[in-house]
């Protein structure tokens, strides 16, 4: 059980450290200058770590507000200690619920049309 | 590795399953909205590392970032998230 939990957490260290590489290549490419293994891995373990942070926020911020979901509200208060992050956190917020509007509309009028075709019929 | 223009970023799932391995409480879960919302607030964090090592290693004139240059922007990464 705690050796399947350990490879878990190996397996997501993983794909945090790929991605992170990727994202640090990209940063490079724009400003010419490469990052060394060891600084990829060093922003890889703090991401992970702050990971930790973040969740053990987000659990109490849930938990005060007497939920055991935690809701997209929980992760705007997550992003409080910088203005900007927050306004960008906020927006995205609203770009998601825009995109999920649109997409229950057409789910509805694609449902709607089948009903006149089936009525049709 | 990476193609040109597409946009990189952390996986929904890899963050739900992340965060949902740090919470203390077992009943506590992850709304898929936030799950994308987290996703996003980890790629700047790591992006924000990222650019913030190579301006440090930019002004000492090394063209190559090193775990020196990310330890020096740490701190204040640190306390800004």
């Amino acid at each position: 059980m705690s050796l399947d939990a350990d490879e878990t957490r190996q397996r997501l260290k993983a794909a945090v450290h790929y991605t992170v590489g990727r994202l640090c290549q990209r940063a490079g490419e724009e400003h010419r200058r490469e990052f060394s293994r060891q600084a990829v891995a060093a922003i890889a373990e703090t991401a992970f770590r702050q990971c930790d942070v973040f969740a053990k926020d987000l659990e109490a911020f849930a938990r005060h507000a007497k939920r055991s979901i935690v809701s997209a509200e929980d992760v705007k208060l997550a992003a409080r200690r910088s203005t900007a992050l927050s306004i960008y956190i906020h927006n995205k917020s609203e770009e998601l619920a825009q995109e999920q509007k649109t997409a229950k509309n057409k789910s509805t009028r694609k449902r709607k049309s089948k009903d006149t075709e089936e009525s049709r019929e | 590795m990476a193609e040109k223009g597409e946009e990189i970023s952390f996986k929904k799932e890899t963050v739900s399953k992340l965060l949902s391995g740090f919470f203390k409480e077992e009943k506590t879960k992850l709304s898929g909205d936030a799950a994308l919302l987290m996703a996003e607030m980890l790629k700047v964090f790591v992006q924000e590392a990222a650019v913030r090592s190579q301006k440090q290693a930019e002004s000492e004139d090394c063209d190559q970032v090193d775990i020196e240059h990310f330890e020096k922007i740490l701190p204040q990464l640190l306390l800004d998230f």
